[in-house]
């Protein structure tokens, strides 16, 4: 009997806890038709935004506010369409958060803004851009579009990315990219680390460099790329069985090299300051 | 309601035009709490009273009022009718939201501060920089770091640059030497200690616009305060790093190109203070 009474006494609480959650979180839900490569932006200081494709003339943006302090602007011009969570005075990271989930037309050019994130996309092919300071970044099975990432802090994953042109930047944040190709693609950070799993693709221009983070690189045995490979502080270490090439630097044992391997198709730069680059066959 | 709602019937609300029923209590209930609305306007109905009050005898002549016109419309502070405004702006944005456009400037500062230590190559060539043992010291006196912060192998690597230049080709060494600024034979004793100069020089706006920077953001954001001093702090130390790199081995293109890039992480960090301080 006591131990019922405990049972109930427990759940109450639990119920409580919860009505009382629900009643601050508010859902809201935006729709709005827009035509082809439609142009939409969300901007929240603190929040996740998580996009998918939907139908390809509408945009349904749901919103959840966690509490009244803060507000969601939302604004169509033509086809373009804004979002913007506006805080009021007082709101805080918990008290300001907005979550949004979107579904948009999958050739839409989409950005987010958010400070705390996570930000996330998948299965979309317009172009993509999301910056945020801490917010982890997730970006997932996009193609034939630009894909600019950048973060202060935040992590940013990238898989099954093509045919784009990919531009990520973060100060701290790690990068880690699986099956990304493209003929552009660009990774730069400060402190943190670089990982890439994947074949370069097919003329391709790449170029992942760090201050001390380390990058390492995990190739399949057909990848075709001509790879540069120069750490100033740090160590270089290389398991591909590579051709050497000229390069205008002469070879630092230890610190660089340089080398085609198959058809060198691809061009690879991968340079660190003092961090170690690790070139691996996988 | 929500404040862009207030704004499309700001005029109705200050000149206290009737609005339906339910809007009204919408607006007032807002008023009660958005301190912005509520102070915009009561600002307007302050204007609006006030001139009222104005004097008809004390109208200036139709030509005082033509000049004004003709000044403002000059500044493009005015529009001709019949010009489409995007968007009617009843409220500036710097009310709502903090917008420090200088940070813009200091940005491009910071890069252009890069570009030019990108551009500016050795005033020697490493070939006859490493051939005065006096001036590679010295060099390398004044931007080493000390001992302790060096990566282990670091000290069997300084005589690299001797080692490097000397195996360049010629045409290598050529173009290097076609990259190097002109430069005075008497003076090139004192590459080094003018490269110093330089680099203090440079770097010295940006610690002054660092520390506005971070003062602007102790104001504005006081929680993102810590965030961007750290990163602040670790990109300093990443260009001074290099820089000390650069110093010793002038000829590495890689760090001058590396310089760039850490240049650009931090006028990054401005730009996304610039973005996200509200």
């Amino acid at each position: 009997m006591e131990r019922l009474q405990q049972t109930a006494v427990v759940t109450l609480a639990l119920a409580t806890c919860l009505a009382s959650v629900a009643l601050a979180e508010s859902r809201k839900e935006y729709r709005f038709n827009v035509g082809p490569n439609a142009n939409i932006s969300v901007d929240t200081q603190y929040g996740a935004i998580s996009v998918r494709p939907g139908t390809s003339s509408e945009v349904v943006v749901t919103a959840i506010l966690q509490s009244e302090k803060t507000e969601v602007d939302n604004q169509q011009r033509g086809n373009r369409v804004e979002i913007d969570s506006h805080l009021f005075p007082g709101a805080d990271s918990q008290t300001g958060r907005v979550d949004y989930e979107l579904q948009i037309p999958p050739d839409a050019t989409l950005s987010l803004r958010s400070s705390t994130g996570p930000l996330s996309a998948e299965n979309l092919k317009g172009d993509l851009t999301f910056e945020g300071t801490d917010a982890v970044v997730n970006v997932h099975n996009v193609s034939n579009g630009h894909l600019h990432v950048t973060t202060i802090r935040g992590p940013i994953t990238l898989s099954d990315v093509s045919n784009g042109h990919v531009e990520i930047s973060s100060l701290s944040g790690t990068v880690t990219m699986t099956s990304v190709t493209g003929p552009f693609v660009r990774a730069s950070c400060g402190r943190g680390s670089i990982f890439y799993d994947g074949d370069f693709g097919s003329g391709g221009d790449y170029k992942f460099t760090t201050h001390s983070g380390d990058i390492e690189a995990v190739v399949p045995g057909n990848t075709s790329a001509d790879f540069s490979v120069h750490s100033m502080l740090g160590k270089v270490h290389n398991e591909l069985d590579l051709i050497p090439q000229h390069s205008r630097y002469a070879v630092e044992e230890g610190r660089s090299f340089f080398g085609s391997f198959g058809q060198a198709a691809s061009k690879v730069v991968l340079h660190s300051f003092s961090g170690k680059i690790r070139l691996k066959q996988r | 309601m929500k404040c862009s709602d207030v704004d499309r019937i700001l005029p109705e609300i200050v000149d206290g035009v009737a609005i339906e029923g339910s809007q009204e209590l919408e607006v007032k209930s807002h008023l009660e709490t958005c301190p912005d609305c509520s102070e915009l306007v009561s600002d307007l109905k302050l204007i609006v009273r006030e001139s009222r009050q104005l004097v008809a005898s004390e109208e200036p002549s139709p030509r005082v009022w033509a000049r004004i016109a003709a000044d403002l419309r000059a500044e493009g502070l005015i529009r001709e009718h019949g010009v489409e405004v995007a968007r009617p702006v009843l409220i500036p944005a710097g009310r709502r939201r903090w917008n420090p456009f200088w940070l813009a400037p200091v940005a491009a500062a910071v890069l252009a501060a890069c570009a030019y230590l990108l551009n500016h190559k050795p005033t020697q060539p490493s070939a006859s920089l490493a051939s005065q043992p006096d001036v590679v010291q010295q060099a390398q006196t004044q931007a080493a770091p000390p001992p302790s912060e060096q990566p282990a192998g670091q000290q069997a690597g300084i005589q690299k640059p001797a080692a490097r230049a000397t195996t360049h080709s010629a045409p290598q060494l050529a173009q290097r030497k076609s990259l190097s600024l002109p430069q005075d034979s008497s003076s090139q004793g004192q590459a080094p200690a003018q490269d110093s100069t330089k680099v203090a020089t440079l770097s010295q706006p940006a610690s002054d616009d660092d520390s506005q920077f971070l003062t602007e953001v102790s104001q504005r954001a006081p929680t993102m305060r810590a965030t961007y001093a750290n990163q602040l702090r670790a990109v300093n130390n990443e260009i001074r790093e290099t820089k000390a790199y650069i110093s010793r081995y002038p000829g590495d293109i890689d760090a001058r190109q590396h310089l760039l890039e850490v240049y650009e992480q931090k006028a990054m960090l401005y730009q996304m203070a610039l973005d996200r301080i509200q």
